[in-house]
């Protein structure tokens, strides 16, 4: 019986990803004991992350996205490239694809071609628009579907004359946490069904499923809702506030008057407990903005950490707005293991975020870093696929391997 | 036996005691075709009382938050703090795969549900614990408000525009985003118990959740370097920001891939641009300052959805900045029929987002919010087998 979170032992996922979205999700697969097969060209056909290395091997993004991945190298645009694809399909149980809707289609391994080799295959596309529909065609990147789907016009501070949004692709991120688990339900649903799905994500439709609250309100209110930025509709103060030092923010979060009183007796403000413009959670709600000044002016004499000890010590919420070197050394992620520790990638030293689930009982296995490119060609085709070295060879020389 | 379309994992039961941070989840298992029970406390579920709410609704069957991450859900009302309550929740648990909550580290023995409890009676039994950082460590007890646990993940900091301060996202972001999250631990879950036969406890933390966004720890563990603030301008590319048009802004992302055709298509720009030294990405995104404003020139003499639509045909990768109406309203939307009816016995019909997934091409229908205790009857009578009698009296005791 297995003690490790290698769950997906057993299960063989193709995998034609590209950039983020797709390999993280062939990468929670993996990490899960899933085999992720990736399937890349060098006639044309390389993740595009592999180009934000010194060479195709040492790209840090690449390989954070792709740990635990094995790597095929294909052409296929030749058509015993194809047929490697329909050979490996039948004892492969899922097909992970995040390409522009018709692609695979086009190379004859549409979802007819691999459910005839294989029944049971589970198919899973990843489109940004989604497969059919009028725009279904556009080239889309995670940063232009937050855009489109309405996240942009409401991640900002009130008020504001320019949309800002995000500088990432929240998007993204979305879909390749929910790709792995619709892929493993499909498999769940295999085992009494005997037959695969084709399952489509749309990464934009994926965004506004996180948005429902502000479609709800907007469909039966009939009012377009507003950029909230830091506030809060049931707490004040509520919001991100400057600290002592060069773009230091904590964070505070009151909803009761209990908390508000105690957060005075902090503050050493106690007369604010008792003022009428404030003693009431109503009150404060209406004088937000007055109220966030005289927190402000506590906070920024002292650490965002202090801040954080101080208030939640004493049952209040609040936090530091944390940068990237201070979750490397967040005590809280550490305890949890979060981080796995690469000393010697092709990139250098570094260490990658890991999961953010424990199984009770279970050990997290490490992580193993990705396969280099193309350097699991050989085994596939010989011990997974049956084709002798003759052959292969002869396929090499044609560029079908490459 | 066949499922209803689009549904996979119709024949699991979930029973959710989850508090806000948990909705969201138990909204997935249920768009993935779970039967989701919310147990709520008899006086209702903490998310009837926040905002928004329907308009002339005050009651706790108005809140629209309630409504949407509770969409498709039965609802029943149970007291667990009460002996009777709790033997009741055991009782339900013989007909349930998993139990989702988020109350935090020991709340399950503060009812006297723990995990070995919970598995005496339901030895297959998967739970699912969602909690601001995880049920151990040093922060596990602290308040986590979506405010904190997004600040303490790295997202707020590297979010909004670099002259004010850090700025949240819409709505709950971080306690959905740990949502989705967990319910692939609860996938992960169900695959080990079909395979061994055996449950298991998930402990998942928003945190560790969102902490994988944007790269912003593995870029400075790799990199040593700081993601910061840099309002709509994307990290590597420009121009990757959004641009003004006549009618809105339009956001573009043109790679070095890109850049020639947008300069074809921008037949008038400046000489200057024409440099070869422009064409890395790494030389453009290093002068977006000046790039964009130029390429903003380009941009306000067209419409967004226009000028989305002239890129997006010479494979430029543009799209209108939207808001939720304008998305609801674009064609390609309404065609894909992501937007259906459904009626709420108190709010009436309106169209909810439906799910973003479709399965051999059918989508599941979308469905309204449970009423307080609107399952009760039939999930304690007609399922448990309780009498009428027995029902009444739970209820006059309040328990119900």
């Amino acid at each position: 019986m297995s003690s490790t979170n290698r769950i997906l032992e057993g299960i063989r996922v193709i995998a034609f990803t590209n950039a983020y979205a797709g390999p993280y999700a062939g990468r929670l697969l993996a990490q899960h004991g899933a085999e992720v097969i990736k399937v890349e060209s060098r006639s044309g056909g390389l993740d595009t992350f592999r180009h934000f290395g010194k060479d195709l091997e040492s790209s840090a993004r690449f390989i954070e996205c792709n740990l635990g991945v094995r790597s095929l190298t294909l052409n296929l645009k030749h058509p015993v490239g194809v047929q490697i694809i329909k050979d490996l399909s039948a004892c492969s149980d899922a097909v992970l694809e995040n390409f522009r809707p018709g692609v695979l289609t086009r190379l004859g391994l549409g979802e007819e071609e691999l459910r005839q080799v294989n029944p049971g295959i589970i198919i899973l596309r990843m489109p940004g628009l989604g497969e059919k529909g009028p725009k279904s065609w556009y080239g889309t990147w995670g940063f232009n579907l937050t855009a489109f789907s309405g996240m942009t016009s409401l991640w900002n501070h009130p008020g504001q004359e320019r949309p800002i949004g995000s500088q990432g692709v929240y998007p993204d991120h979305l879909s390749f946490i929910m790709a792995p688990t619709l892929l493993v339900a499909a498999l769940l649903r295999r085992r009494s069904s005997k037959r695969g799905v084709t399952i489509d994500l749309a990464q934009a439709e994926a965004m506004a499923y996180a948005l429902g609250v502000s479609y709800l309100e907007m469909a039966v209110n009939g009012k377009a809702p507003q950029p909230q930025g830091n506030h809060d509709p049931v707490a004040s103060p509520h919001g991100c506030y400057r600290c002592d030092g060069d773009d230091r923010w904590c964070v505070i979060s009151i909803r009761t008057d209990q908390e508000w009183r105690k957060f005075c007796r902090v503050m050493g403000r106690e007369e604010l407990a008792e003022s009428t413009q404030f003693s009431e959670q109503s009150a404060r709600l209406k004088h937000a903005s007055d109220l966030d000044g005289i927190v402000q002016e506590w906070t920024q004499l002292r650490s965002p950490e202090s801040v954080m000890k101080e208030l939640q010590a004493e049952g209040i919420a609040a936090g530091v707005v944390q940068d990237g070197a201070q979750l490397m050394k967040d005590p809280q992620l550490r305890h949890r293991s979060y981080f796995e520790n690469f000393p010697s990638s092709s990139f250098g030293p570094m260490e990658i975020p890991r999961s953010a689930l424990q199984f009770g009982g279970m050990t997290d296995d490490p992580l193993s870093l990705p396969s280099a490119l193309g350097q699991d060609t050989d085994t596939i085709l010989q011990d997974l696929l049956g084709y002798d070295e003759e052959t292969i060879d002869e396929w090499r020389k044609e560029g079908v391997l490459s | 036996m066949d499922t209803p379309g689009g549904s996979l994992l119709s024949g699991y039961r979930v029973l959710d005691i989850s508090t806000a941070m948990g909705a969201f989840c138990g909204k997935l298992l249920c768009d993935l075709g779970m039967e989701v029970i919310k147990v709520e406390p008899p006086g209702g579920d903490g998310l009837r009382r926040e905002p928004p709410f329907a308009h002339g609704h005050t009651d706790s069957e108005g809140s629209l938050r309630f409504a949407y991450l509770n969409a498709g859900k039965r609802g029943i009302t149970l007291d667990l703090t009460h002996p009777a309550g709790r033997d009741l929740f055991l009782d339900l648990l013989e007909r349930v795969d998993i139990v989702l909550e988020s109350s935090g580290p020991d709340h399950l023995e503060t009812l006297n549900l723990s995990y070995s409890i919970l598995t005496e009676r339901q030895p297959k039994l998967i739970v699912v614990s969602l909690s601001g950082f995880g049920q151990g460590g040093p922060y596990s007890h602290f308040r986590s408000p979506d405010i904190v646990t997004t600040a303490m993940s790295g997202l707020l900091y590297v979010s909004g525009d670099p002259q004010l301060p850090p700025c949240m996202p819409p709505e709950t972001q971080s306690y959905y985003y740990a949502g989705l999250y967990a319910a692939y631990g609860v996938m992960l879950a169900l695959w080990r118990r079909e395979e061994q036969g055996q449950g298991v406890y998930i402990d998942a933390s928003v945190q560790a959740s969102l902490a994988i966004h944007e790269h912003v720890a593995f870029t400075y563990s790799a990199e040593g370097r700081l993601v910061k603030r840099a309002g709509s301008q994307h990290q590597h590319v420009a121009p990757a920001n959004l641009f003004r048009c006549q009618d809105g802004y339009i956001s573009l992302f043109a790679t070095h891939r890109h850049w020639p055709i947008l300069l074809e298509v921008w037949e008038d720009h400046p000489e200057e641009l024409d440099d070869p030294r422009w064409k890395t990405d790494t030389e453009r995104r290093a002068h977006a300052d000046w790039l964009n404003p130029l390429v903003e020139s380009f941009t306000s003499r067209y419409k967004k959805d226009e000028l989305a639509h002239l890129l997006q045909k010479r494979g430029i990768p543009g799209l209108p900045v939207n808001t939720p109406s304008e998305f609801q309203q674009d064609p390609h939307i309404q065609d894909r029929e992501f937007f259906a009816p459904v009626t709420h016995p108190e709010i009436g019909t309106y169209q909810q987002p439906g799910v973003p997934f479709t399965v051999d091409g059918d989508r599941p229908g979308p469905a309204p919010a449970p009423t307080l205790g609107q399952h009760n009857q039939e999930v304690y009578g007609d399922e448990l087998g309780l009498t009428q009698k027995e029902i009444d009296n739970l209820a006059s005791k309040g328990l119900i």
